[in-house]
């Protein structure tokens, strides 16, 4: 039991890192697509980069929930573990 | 209505369920795609959901059908994240961390070399080389240590993974070890010419410091370049 949780535990810390290393690229390809639109000389490109920026937007919005629900999931098994292992006998 | 009293409106235990778009606060406790707070499996109530909005296969035109009931206030939580903002796109002009990471990675590289050099062939003027670039190196790890605690607290919010705390106690290890072998260095003038445990250490010290610096350009690269 304890070396489920253990194993879960890690593979949530591993999570957390491919999440947490995918926002700034998020941010930075919002940033990237919003100078594009501000740049765009016509219409229709203008309008093509706000959607790509916005789409990035959301990305990132996507992954710091995924992320937030990682948190509270790990901090939760580690509560649970201690209780197991930390607890009076 | 404050950000902690939204998020309290989460459609269950009797409660109504707000949600937050664009500023405004809209009550979808009444709406069957809403049922129990929670939204196509996906979205809770008492959040905010302006960015989603891009995702969604649905436009703006959906809020029309609901009651808005007030507008958010401006907290002091927002105020900081927006400073936050202004930190993330001045590290993105100027991406300070990359630029002065290179420098004692360098240093300490070059320092070793040298060293070696004076060890094979003796003369002064590299172990003289040597001492300097290590004081250098050592002077430029602190704005590369500092600019990339910077970095991981405006892009990571200073979340701990492996990455990062690799990075920590290495860095830790790496302004031990040069501060060590400066001050050896420094109160041992003639260190790199005797033959005694003193000199031994100083070597250790000079010579650990350049793999070590590079594993923590290692573990840089491995943010940059996630695998």
């Amino acid at each position: 039991m304890i070396e489920n949780d253990i194993n879960r535990i890690k593979s949530i810390e591993e999570m957390i890192q491919v999440v947490l290393l995918a926002i700034p690229r998020e941010i930075s390809a919002y940033q990237f697509y919003k100078n594009a639109a501000e740049k765009a000389l016509s219409e229709s490109s203008k309008s093509l980069f706000k959607t790509l920026a916005l789409q990035e937007k959301g990305h990132e919005a996507e992954l710091r929930k995924i992320l937030n629900e990682l948190k509270s999931e790990l901090r939760e098994l580690k509560a649970l573990l201690c209780k197991q292992s930390c607890g009076p006998k | 209505m404050k950000k902690k009293d939204l998020n309290l409106n989460t459609g269950k235990d009797g409660n109504p369920a707000y949600i937050l778009y664009k500023g405004k606060i809209y009550d979808v406790t009444k709406s069957k795609l809403w049922a129990g707070g929670i939204h196509m499996s996906r979205h809770k109530a008492g959040e905010d959901l302006t960015d989603f909005m891009a995702m969604a296969p649905h436009g703006e035109e959906v809020f029309e059908k609901v009651e808005i009931i007030g507008e958010l206030e401006n907290e002091f939580s927002e105020a900081s994240e927006d400073k936050k903002d202004s930190y993330r796109d001045f590290y993105r002009k100027f991406h300070p961390h990359p630029l002065m990471i290179h420098f004692p990675v360098a240093l300490f590289i070059f320092g070793a070399l040298t060293q070696i050099i004076f060890l094979l062939w003796g003369n002064y003027s590299f172990e003289k080389t040597a001492y300097y670039s290590l004081i250098f190196a050592g002077l430029t790890s602190f704005p590369a240590i500092f600019s990339g605690l910077f970095s991981w607290w405006i892009n990571y919010d200073l979340t701990m993974t492996k990455i990062f705390r690799n990075k920590l106690i290495f860095s830790a290890l790496l302004i031990f070890l040069s501060l060590s072998a400066v001050i050896l260095r420094t109160i041992y003038s003639d260190i790199s010419f005797q033959m005694n445990s003193v000199s031994v250490i100083y070597n250790f010290l000079l010579f650990l410091a350049a793999p070590v610096t590079i594993f923590i350009a290692y573990y840089g690269g491995k943010i940059t370049w996630p695998s």
